[in-house]
């Protein structure tokens, strides 16, 4: 009886150990992501707000070019914004590999 | 110790990466990509863009036989314009030359009447003269006679007819 | 948290096949995205009449073939890109329907979250603009990537380790995240506010902020319907872009 209860303890001990190893390595991960996306988001957020703003100011002032504008502002923004989804994706591997 | 082994069972499982791509999609997403691929290369594509090819060579033929009725159209009225423009200049030209014809007819015509009435009144003055001429001759006779008498009288005598006579005719004949 | 229960990550992973359980043609969910985004565009064009006068069908069929023809192909490559029709026009249509399906209930899926898609998409644009290369500049190609002579000697091996780089790796790599990443992270903002909007039928406090997250939820679903067809655009037009820079390369 006393024999099993000591096992019971230790058991539980180990389990808890383990737990609390995977806990904190999970935590450490979790903050590591998060820091990871808010940092990666800075850049592209600055930079795609700029362009933006440049590309409505280039349309406001020659509207007649404004679907080359267009087209040229999504590719920048396509380019821009593979920063931030890099960012993301290095969160989801931080998260949950 | 439990949790952690079934935790390590669940990790060598399988990894529960969502970056790293897993066969069976990779499998039926190829085969679906590369046969939609296919297909619209050789089969879908084709048919749709030669409509659209051939759509836009018949809306491109009608805009240009438009434009060629439109120029004939254009130029058929140009073409008429100048026939009325000759049609009116003919007619403004055959009425001048009514005008002036009329003009000379009516010329010529007062002037015949004005010659016929010039004659008119010509024969009629001489008419008049001759009258004259006849009354003064039918009435000189009797004028010389009275005017024997009338003298005879007035000078108590006898005034010798055949020696008064051509007096008398002498005074007749000078004017008044 | 609040009493709100997120679907762990593995929701997102490990999907279930209909059969052929754990062999390579295991036909799961997104397997059958992928075989409907094959199918739809063959029935679109298959029922699209070939009239002079488009109706119906053939109007949508006409605008793709037209949008992928002034948006994508003219900007990028001009009247010499024509050829790559084919193309760009099954790579926007593929990825436009396995995108869609993100909105479309009973799926709730974009097949475009999953890696396999983007990878072969992008693996596809790869050997295509690197095919193109070699095949009009031969193996000069790869000689001004790797040793390019428009830059001063001292910095070609700098450059040309970039540029290699840059087209071998980080373009496809980066074409493929794009599209994957933009995608899981439109999934999993339209879940969160799913799973907000979950809670309507809870009598927590929480109740007050429930209209927001379901007014959000009708405008992200909008949102996502812009973004599942803007990266299906940006996908062909960055293919577009990359076959033009392997037609006329060192500018």
């Amino acid at each position: 009886m006393s024999n099993l209860a000591f096992i019971a303890t230790q058991s539980l001990e180990l389990a808890q150990e383990a737990l609390e190893a995977g806990d904190q390595q999970n935590i450490a991960a979790a903050a590591g992501a998060g820091m990871a996306y808010g940092l990666a988001a800075i850049g592209p957020g600055i930079g795609i707000g700029y362009l933006v703003g440049q590309a409505v100011q280039a349309m406001a002032r020659q509207p007649e070019a404004a679907g080359a504008v267009r087209t040229n502002m999504f590719l920048g923004i396509a380019f821009t914004e593979a920063l931030a989804l890099i960012g993301f994706v290095v969160f989801i591997l931080l998260k949950f590999a | 110790m439990y949790y952690a082994l079934l935790a390590a069972e669940e990790i060598a499982e399988e990894p529960s990466n969502p970056i790293i791509p897993v066969w069976n999609e990779l499998f039926w997403g190829a085969i679906s990509f590369f046969l939609l691929w296919a297909l619209i290369r050789y089969v879908l594509l084709p048919p749709v863009q030669r409509a659209m090819n051939d759509r836009a060579a018949t809306i491109q033929a009608d805009r240009d036989a438009a434009d060629a009725a439109k120029a004939q159209a254009v130029s058929a009225s140009t073409e008429l314009e100048d026939q009325l423009a000759g049609v009116r200049a003919e007619a403004a030209s055959i009425i001048e030359q009514a005008r002036s014809e009329a003009d000379a007819e009516r010329e010529r015509l007062v002037a015949r009447a004005e010659r016929e009435v010039a004659a008119m009144r010509e024969i009629a003055e001489t008419e008049i003269q001759t009258e004259r001429e006849q009354a003064m001759q039918a009435l000189r006779p009797q004028v010389a006679d009275l005017a024997v008498g009338a003298a005879s009288k007035v000078m108590n005598g006898t005034v010798d007819l055949g020696r008064a006579r051509p007096v008398v005719n002498q005074i007749l004949n000078s004017p008044n | 948290m609040f009493g709100l229960e997120f679907p762990s990550i593995d929701n997102l992973v490990k999907w279930p096949s209909y059969f052929g359980e754990g062999t390579f043609y295991g036909l799961n969910k997104i397997g059958i995205i992928s075989l409907i985004a094959l199918i739809v565009p063959v029935l679109m064009f298959h029922f699209a009449r070939k009239d002079l006068v488009p109706r119906g069908m053939q109007n949508v069929v006409e605008l793709t073939v037209e949008f992928v023809e002034q948006q994508i192909i003219m900007p990028s490559i001009g009247p010499a890109g024509m050829r790559y029709m084919p193309l760009l026009l099954s790579i926007f249509l593929f990825v436009f329907i396995g995108n869609f399906f993100e909105v479309i209930p009973t799926f709730q899926m974009p097949a475009n979250a999953r890696m396999a898609n983007p990878l072969i998409l992008a693996i596809v644009s790869l050997v295509t603009y690197v095919g193109v290369g070699f095949k009009h500049h031969g193996f000069s190609f790869l000689k001004e990537t790797i040793w390019p002579s428009f830059v001063p000697v001292g910095l070609r091996p700098l450059v040309g380790l970039i540029e290699f780089l840059t087209v071998f790796i980080i373009r496809p790599f980066a074409l493929a995240v794009r599209l994957f990443a933009n995608m899981l992270a439109g999934h999993i903002l339209l879940v969160t506010f799913g799973v907000l909007c979950i809670t309507l039928f809870t009598l927590s406090p929480l109740v007050i902020v429930l209209p927001f997250s379901f007014i959000m939820l009708v405008l992200l679903t909008a949102f996502e319907m812009f973004v599942s067809f803007l990266q299906a655009f940006v996908f062909a037009l960055l293919t577009a872009v990359f076959i033009d820079s392997s037609l006329n390369p060192a500018h």
